[in-house]
């Protein structure tokens, strides 16, 4: 299965999260593979924390394979190369985690029918590899979504299962532009029709992720004062129903991400060892990306809402 | 096949083979497989059914003008045609290879491109050829600019990868892997060796040959596609036993994880089924060191014998019922 | 593996042969612009081209050593990029106005038969075959013609790819057979109009070429077989007419080692880029090796390169001639 993460604008986590949810698949059992498509600014590398990432990213990256210029793109195996002390052992019963890095210097580039093709060729050839495939994509309506919305409307991969994930943070103004980004005028939904895509198949296979939501209830403000507790309470509720005249209400949400300080501050995987050894991290956030990894495939969560 | 006389004897024959499951739901009958492989509307695609389905496409023209990859450094430039093909065996597993032979030398200059259209699948250096690092450096792999085999056989079976034949819907996920082969001659007098099999790391095997003159790469290519197809077998079925996590996981799932196995490969054991009859002998080295039959049989062995065990238990329910 | 008891039919690949002249010899071509400038136009064409045509039967008999060579000859006209009036109307005038110059057509054929003959896709199978001239540098990368849809001779200027790279200024595309300077030619092999392929002009012409040098098979078997006339008259719609008609029963056969095409100037440009197709053409092995055989045990052996086998005697057009036309 592919899963395309998308965000309406940098700084939602998107990168971090969706990192995290092919580790958990990973350690599931799945083969993943994680691909960065982010061009312009990759950060996968150090997400997984694989500085030979970096090195293959100079030119054998996903942007030079699609390109033309590479006629493979690197892979890195994570939990063999990575430098992350917990990483380093691989859990028996995980699967493969694989990282296709971007490249350093290359920038945002137009969809030509080679670079289409090719993309399709990648995607095709990692599907009968991969249980899932994780597409991490460039902020907003980019290049990189136009060329993905184009690869998922042809022929050839109409025997690939696409899902979509539309990050955003649980602000005013991210609400109103994940919706945007989504139902617009050249929004995905538009933009895959456009390209032939069915709109209420389209519809069907994307949701909402709400990323760095702060829980009032959660032991984090357990200190804030009850004028300031009540002041979150009723933005919180703000919020929702501004996500449900949006369109992006509680239906089409897949599940929610509490506000982390190592998710925002440190940018890389979340271990068991840093929720129970060292617990800098809060069991939610585990739990959260734990059951957002499962409603991943759980067919449950992808119905016609 | 070719009688046009060629300049200088053929001295070197490599290609790489890339070898994975077909991306479809069922496998492919023998109409389904030709069609699959009709690379060239005129031109027919060998398809045998005896002693197993097996379908074989023409060969088709890359046209190449760059340097070859040497172990040593050195700087060859070479022009002419790789000639690729692609296999379906049993309308499961789809093998796409490129190959080329070599002459010994070759004059310094580039000649009309007609000279190398009509001597298919040769690629002639500029001046001198270094066999033996030509051939190492193909094992090894080209730096960038130098003459990319793996681009070709992948192009191929991109190519074919999109045909609409194809649902991408698997029976199991699987691995590629890629096989890359060297064939120098054979001193005077001596007949075809398996000189060396290494399996390296990430899917990748190399295979070292040397054959004598009369040998055709074809030959070379179709003995090359047998073993990368064999190797894959064991490669794929290991890697299913290992994610089975037999004795750890549940009766039950086990069993499920290991029921493609059985549907799907455990028929297409049959080294030598289509290899050309002056070359199926060097498949012996194989079967005494490190002995692929021998494992094959263990690994379907453990297989049956562990679905054998979970129909114990529904044996007996079975009998309790009734 | 010819030495073992069993066989499969369907695991041999073979070559049928087909019979062959010295030299085919084509009288012209007609288009919608040379019918409708009346048959005086015709007449004109095939008065220059009788002079020509015996230069080219002493130049075949020289080659042979001065026996009596086998040509044979043929008529093609277009009935595929523009229908107009009916083979019953056309093709009497066409052998009147030979007639009158003295010349016998012995095979007359129609251009869309070169796209598609008797349900067999000549065109496409053909289009298979291209295997480009890899300009230096090609190390396996370059995309296959069937993406593009253009056929050159050398590397095209390269295109600006990545919005954010330095932009480089104007670069010269190159011929890879240039000697000092680029004669750079690229080639439309076709168009596309509501996903319906129409062929060019030249790549049509270089399959008529293959088909009369005796190189075209399909899974083997010989196409575009000539259909012998029968004397009667000719029908009123061009899909009932045989793509290749042998209108006399005692012509030598219409494929041959060499040909040769008689033709106005202004198709010099369209048959420069026949040869150029031809050139990256990988022609039936099977096909090339049983011309090569018969040819040198004739002692015409032919050239390796299959464009040139072809040649052309372009003279030039009597005033007031249509200038370029549909080609």
């Amino acid at each position: 299965m592919l899963v395309f993460a998308a965000s309406d604008k940098g700084g939602t986590g998107r990168s971090v999260t969706s990192a995290n949810l092919a580790y958990h698949r990973a350690l599931a059992g799945d083969d993943v593979c994680y691909l960065d498509f982010d061009f312009g600014s990759p950060t996968a590398a150090a997400v997984f924390d694989v500085p030979d990432a970096r090195q293959a990213a100079e030119d054998r990256g996903l942007h030079s394979y699609l390109i033309g210029e590479a006629a493979e793109p690197a892979r890195i195996d994570v939990w063999s190369d990575t430098e992350h002390r917990v990483l380093r052992t691989r859990p028996p019963g995980s699967g493969r985690l694989v990282l296709m890095p971007g490249d350093v210097s290359g920038g945002e580039f137009a969809t030509t029918d080679d670079n289409l093709r090719r993309c399709v060729d990648l995607l095709l050839r990692l599907n009968s590899e991969f249980d899932l495939i994780i597409v991490d994509l460039s902020a907003g309506r980019s290049y990189a979504v136009d060329m993905v919305l184009e690869a998922t409307s042809l022929r050839e991969m109409s025997g690939v299962e696409a899902r979509w994930l539309v990050f955003h943070r649980w602000t005013r103004q991210h609400v109103a532009a994940a919706a945007s980004l989504v139902f617009g005028k050249r929004g995905i939904v538009a933009g895959g029709v456009a390209r032939g895509h069915d709109e209420e198949a389209l519809r069907n296979v994307i949701r909402f992720v709400r990323a760095a939501v702060p829980d009032p209830e959660s032991a984090l403000w357990s200190q804030v004062s009850p004028t300031q507790s009540a002041w979150m309470r009723e933005c919180d509720r703000d919020l929702k129903q501004l996500a449900s005249t949006q369109g992006i209400g509680y239906s089409l949400v897949l599940g929610s991400v509490p506000l982390e300080p190592v998710l925002q501050w440190r940018e890389q995987l979340i271990t068991d060892e840093d929720v129970l050894d060292s617990q800098i991290a809060n069991r939610e956030t585990w739990d959260a990306l734990s059951e957002l990894a499962g409603r991943l495939t759980d067919d449950k969560f992808w119905e016609q809402p | 096949m070719r009688v046009l006389a060629l300049s200088a004897p053929l001295v070197l024959a490599c290609g790489e083979v890339r070898t994975c499951l077909l991306p479809s739901f069922q496998a492919l009958d023998g109409r389904a497989a030709a069609q699959l492989l009709r690379l060239r509307a005129d031109e027919l695609v060998r398809v045998s059914e005896r002693p197993n389905l097996y379908a074989l496409s023409p060969d088709v023209l890359t046209g190449v003008d760059c340097r070859l990859p040497t172990s040593n450094g050195t700087k060859v430039r070479a022009v002419g045609t790789v000639a690729a093909r692609a296999a379906l065996t049993e309308g499961r597993v789809l093998q796409a290879t490129a190959y080329f032979s070599a002459p010994a030398g070759g004059p310094d200059t580039r000649r009309p491109w007609g000279h190398y259209l009509v001597r298919p699948g040769l690629v002639e250096p500029f001046g001198k050829l270094p066999e033996q690092a030509t051939a190492e450096g193909v094992l090894r792999g080209g730096g960038r600019g130098e003459l990319d085999l793996g681009m070709i056989s992948e192009g191929l079976l991109a190519q074919l990868l999109r045909h609409p034949l194809l649902d991408h819907k698997a029976p199991f996920k699987s691995r590629r892997t890629h096989l890359r082969w060297a064939a120098r001659r054979a001193p005077e007098g001596e007949g075809p060796s398996l000189e060396r099999f290494t399996l390296a790391e990430n899917g990748l095997r190399t295979v070292s040959l040397r054959l004598p003159e009369n040998t055709p790469a074809a030959a070379a290519a179709g003995l090359c596609e047998d073993l990368a197809l064999h190797d894959w077998l064991l490669t794929t079925v290991v890697h299913m036993l290992d994610n089975s996590r037999l004795g750890a996981a549940d009766g039950p799932s086990a069993v499920l994880a290991l029921r493609p196995a059985v549907d799907h490969l455990l028929h297409l054991w049959m080294p030598r089924a289509h290899v050309d009859h002056t070359l199926g002998h060097l498949w012996d080295v194989l079967e005494r060191e490190p002995g692929f039959t021998r494992q094959w049989q263990t690994l379907v062995q453990r297989i049956r014998d562990q679905l054998a065990v979970q129909a114990v238990p529904l044996l007996h329910k079975a009998l309790s019922t009734r | 593996m010819t030495d073992s008891v069993f066989r499969e039919t369907t695991a041999e690949p073979r070559t049928q042969s087909v019979p062959l002249a010295h030299l085919s010899l084509e009288l012209g071509h007609l288009y919608m612009e040379d019918f409708e400038a009346g048959p005086e136009r015709l007449r004109e064409h095939f008065a220059e081209v009788r002079i020509w045509v015996d230069a080219a039967r002493a130049s075949a008999a020289r080659r042979i050593g001065g026996k009596r060579p086998r040509i044979s000859t043929c008529f093609l006209i277009d009935d595929y990029f523009r229908r107009f009036s009916t083979p019953a109307e056309l093709v009497p005038m066409v052998l009147e106005e030979a007639e009158r110059a003295g010349l016998v057509i012995d095979y007359l054929a129609r251009e869309s038969g070169c796209a598609v003959a008797d349900k067999t896709e000549l065109a496409e199978a053909v289009m298979h075959r291209l295997v480009e001239s890899p300009p230096p540098g090609s190390y396996g990368s370059r995309p296959p013609v069937s993406q593009t849809g253009w056929l050159a001779n050398g590397q095209r200027t390269p295109a600006t790819r990545t919005a954010m790279a330095e932009t480089t200024g104007w670069q010269p595309p190159q011929e890879t057979a240039a000697r000092n300077h680029s004669v750079f030619m690229d080639v439309e092999l076709w168009s596309e109009k509501d996903k319906q392929r129409l062929w060019s002009c030249p790549f049509l012409a270089a399959v008529w070429q293959l088909a009369r040098l005796g190189l075209l098979r399909h899974l083997g078997e010989p196409v575009l077989i000539p259909r012998l006339w029968n004397g009667g008259d000719f029908p009123y719609d061009w899909d009932q007419l045989p793509p290749l008609l042998q209108l006399n029963a005692s012509a030598a056969p219409f494929s041959a080692y060499r040909t040769c095409t008689l033709m106005a100037n202004r198709f010099l440009p369209v048959e420069d880029a026949v040869r150029l197709i031809l050139d990256q053409i990988d022609v039936d092995s099977g096909a090339l090796r049983q011309v090569a055989e018969r040819s040198a045990r004739e002692g015409a052996a032919v050239p390796a390169a299959v464009a040139q086998r072809a040649t052309y005697v372009f003279y030039e057009e009597s005033a007031g001639a249509f200038s370029y036309g549909e080609t």
